[in-house]
């Protein structure tokens, strides 16, 4: 037996194992390295063994041991150990939990979802601790994913248990009137997620980092667990129809943007899962802000090239996007949709602004919007000089290879 | 996250670390308020490196103590330091990585202190967007 087969009975058991710690011992830290000891022994010992008949049951078995005898020879704890050993679980009543409906699974995975993302977190924090508890990756996956050494990486989900320690967090729902602001914050940390692990994927499964196919994971997780909630599935749309270009994003390491993408090398089958869900979603009434960046995806996603693009459609879903919530980066996307569907001098006007304020001049994407409207109207010199402040402004790589690719084709003509 | 580079220049006399001991602007400050703004960066760096947001860093030698490799005749003609004639060197640098540009400003004006000059760099990452 490989380790991949361990690796992969943990992915898909690691939320459980934990939830059912959670609910008998309540600490986060506590619970999170039981478990690890647990998937430590159980790489030993199935390689000797073979996998059990119920590999949950036994994960939280050796687990539960392991909370028990870490309380034990802490003496720090000892009026904790006290209250514990009175409630010591027997095997029995721990397969029998091991054993729980889908309906008390698909909640256990929420839980475990609002404890990690605690509004007393840091939204980097929340990140990483989802990564860990949810997804079930280690603390080297996810230093590995964020370009960070393992000990610092270690630091932060040290202090992110300890934060929700002192913050008295728990392992259950919070009142129904928070609930929509909690599942929020899970949303907007598995898009975060998926944007850091996005930008980065080659379209190359073995250069690219888990953090997109993680994020779209436990997105979809969340979907099934609240699928009434319409920007959870937005989100989902969102995740699937950006990722589908993954395969076109780069080629032979240089980033290809959207307007010159080969669209048939996109991923058909999840455009169509994303426009599915969106489908189902958009009639039902409120629509929030990863629904209308989902539904201008799936404009994209359907146009057969970038010129044959329903530029119209998308103003008018940048318009409401705009409304809705406004950022610097909208107003962006809009310059360009709106260059596309009325002229590049109509695009133009929309930076004004931009232009002016002290902070989005700063930033590289204002120049490379400016820049690409104004080789549209065909003023090269100004183009030139709009490429080379977004060139000089970018810290991406990829992005500066771009740029400065552009200003090399502008200087030739 | 975002990582940043916080670069220390500064010209201590004779060349030290803590620079601020060897820096005119430090030494004419009373006992008291030297002892606090040291205690104060000491107390941030433990801060930084509790909130997993410092990655590493070190003091540098003197600049004449350092040896230059310039390209001359198809091989590299060696000289001594200092590489630059400027009145401030590259003292020391602090890696970190955090949550956005903003943080990086909060933190990198933290280590700003009489008689040196602090860069902020962002390092280049290896993604980018395709819109």
């Amino acid at each position: 037996m490989t380790a991949q087969v361990v690796e992969d009975v943990w992915r898909q058991e690691s939320a459980h194992v934990l939830a059912a710690l959670l609910h008998r011992y309540g600490d986060l830290g506590d619970c999170e390295d039981a478990a690890q000891e647990a998937a430590e022994a159980a790489a030993r010992q199935w390689d000797r063994d073979g996998v059990p008949d119920n590999p949950r049951g036994w994960l939280i078995r050796v687990a539960s041991r392991r909370v028990i005898d870490r309380m034990r020879t802490d003496d720090a704890r000892t009026a904790r150990e006290n209250a514990l050993s009175a409630a010591l679980p027997s095997d029995a009543h721990l397969s029998q939990a091991a054993g729980r409906s889908p309906h008390d699974e698909a909640d256990d995975t929420l839980r475990l979802s609002l404890l990690c993302c605690h509004p007393s977190l840091s939204r980097s924090s929340q990140v990483a601790l989802t990564l860990h508890a949810v997804g079930g990756l280690s603390t080297a996956q996810i230093a590995a994913a964020y370009l960070v050494p393992e000990r610092t990486m270690t630091q932060r989900l040290t202090r992110a248990r300890s934060t929700l320690r002192a913050a008295g967090a728990v392992f259950t729902l919070p009142a129904r009137a928070d609930l929509p602001a909690r599942i929020a914050a899970v949303l907007d940390v598995c898009h975060l997620m998926f944007t850091e692990g996005h930008t980065r994927s080659t379209g190359d499964a073995l250069v690219d980092s888990p953090l997109a196919e993680e994020a779209i994971r436990l997105t979809r997780q969340l979907h099934s667990v609240v699928p009434d909630h319409d920007e959870v599935a937005g989100a989902l749309a969102l995740m699937l129809l950006t990722h589908a270009r993954a395969a076109a994003r780069t080629e032979d390491g240089n980033l290809v943007p959207l307007a010159e993408q080969n669209r048939s090398r996109w991923d058909h089958r999840r455009i169509a899962e994303g426009v599915r869900i969106l489908e189902r979603v958009l009639p039902r009434g409120h629509v929030g802000r990863f629904q209308l960046q989902a539904a201008i995806a799936a404009v994209h996603a359907e146009a057969e090239s970038w010129e044959g693009t329903d530029w119209r459609q998308i103003t008018l879903l940048y318009a409401m996007l705009a409304r809705v919530a406004p950022s610097p980066a909208v107003t962006l996307n809009q310059a360009v949709a709106v260059g596309m569907a009325f002229g590049p001098e109509d695009g133009l006007a929309l930076l004004g602004p931009l232009l002016d304020d002290p902070v989005t001049r700063r930033h590289h994407r204002t120049h490379a919007v400016r820049a690409h409207l104004m080789e549209m109207t065909g003023d090269l010199p100004g183009a030139l000089d709009s490429y080379r402040q977004a060139a000089r402004l970018t810290a991406s790589q990829p992005e500066q290879r771009y740029l400065n690719a552009r200003i090399g084709r502008l200087v030739a003509t | 996250m975002v990582k940043y580079v916080i670069m220390i220049h500064s010209n201590p006399q004779p060349w030290g670390h803590p620079t601020s001991d060897y820096l005119p602007d430090y030494q004419v400050m009373p006992d008291e308020q030297r002892e606090r703004l040291n205690a104060d960066f000491e107390a941030m760096l433990a801060d930084l490196r509790e909130k997993g947001e410092l990655l590493g860093g070190e003091a540098l030698g003197a600049p004449e103590s350092s040896r230059l490799y310039r390209w001359s005749d198809g091989k590299p003609l060696v000289t001594d330091g200092p590489y630059s004639e400027a009145k401030e060197h590259l003292a020391g640098f602090f890696l970190v990585d955090v949550d956005s540009q903003e943080r990086a400003e909060e933190i990198a004006a933290r280590f700003a202190g009489p008689g040196e000059t602090v860069e902020l760099r962002p390092a280049m990452w290896p993604g980018g967007s395709d819109q």
